[in-house]
């Protein structure tokens, strides 16, 4: 699995304006549903910052959960213009999201080895220091390439 | 009274809510911090007061059915339940908004949106 695959041009947005969390979620939520949909989802992604926050620290937050609203694995990317206060792990203001978004049923697994994936790939961008060098959503994926590539040679 | 479409809302929102909480392994696994405390209560209380929103039949339904099944919410795609994959009866394809649920495993049934 290829998460390069899944991720779409259309589905990144490097120039968010947002500056609040839940303004964020919103953003994220919007870019792969609308209506009762998006709302569902959004609602469910509220609670489950609640139960943590998704934000893994050095300025990367992975929103994520599974909902009824999606029927396959929804990607999306944004990254915000300021970095914003997520209650991240190490407090530290997040600019870079991940938003995940899987359905009830997962046979495969799909979604927590995408999730795990999503996790390895992240801590790679906040080594290397990249969060704020792709400049496109097509310099994006390239970037997400190269990195899944370098960690397949590590194994 | 309770529209049934709204009914379903909740019912929705209270089904993504337990896989919320049924993911909360899982997601320690993988790396992700959860506050088992705070936030785990806040969580249980929404449900509390998700489920006394819902009327008293449907509430009891989505309850027995997630005992037997985890899931208690299946899609109808193609005229089959996507629960337990059998074919549903014909006077029950045309997509309504009342509430019902699956004559062969019992699952409360949805339509997608789109
Ligand atoms: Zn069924």
């Amino acid at each position: 699995m290829n998460l390069a695959s899944l991720l779409s041009r259309d589905r990144i947005n490097l120039e968010l304006k947002s500056t609040k969390k839940e303004e964020v979620l919103r953003d994220l939520v919007y870019m792969i549903k609308s209506k009762t949909d998006a709302e569902l989802i959004y609602s469910t992604l509220l609670k489950r910052e609640e139960l943590g926050s998704t934000g893994i620290g050095k300025g990367i937050a992975i929103p994520h959960c599974r909902s009824l609203a999606v029927s396959k694995l929804e990607i999306a990317v944004g990254r915000t213009l300021k970095p914003i206060n997520f209650n991240a792990i190490d407090k530290k203001p997040v600019s870079l999201f991940f938003l995940i978004i899987a359905p009830p049923q997962d046979p495969g697994n799909q979604y927590l080895l995408t999730l795990g994936k999503i996790v390895q790939i992240c801590r790679e961008l906040s080594k290397g220091n990249l969060i704020n060098k792709p400049q496109t959503p097509d310099e994006f994926i390239s970037l997400i390439n190269e990195i899944e590539k370098k960690l397949i040679k590590k194994r | 009274m309770k529209k049934e479409i709204d009914i379903m809302r909740l019912l929705k929102r209270l089904f993504d809510l337990d896989n919320l909480i049924a993911d909360k392994e899982a997601d320690k696994k993988i790396g992700f911090k959860i506050d088992e405390e705070v936030g785990l209560l806040s969580l249980k209380r929404e449900r509390a007061s998700l489920l006394k929103e819902i009327p008293k039949e449907f509430a009891d339904t989505y309850e027995r059915v997630k005992e037997r099944y985890t899931l208690a919410l299946a899609e109808v795609k193609n005229g089959f339940c996507f629960g337990c994959f059998q074919q549903l009866p014909t006077e029950m394809l045309v997509r309504s908004n009342e509430i019902v649920t699956c004559p062969n495993c019992g699952r409360i049934l949805f339509w997608r949106e789109e």
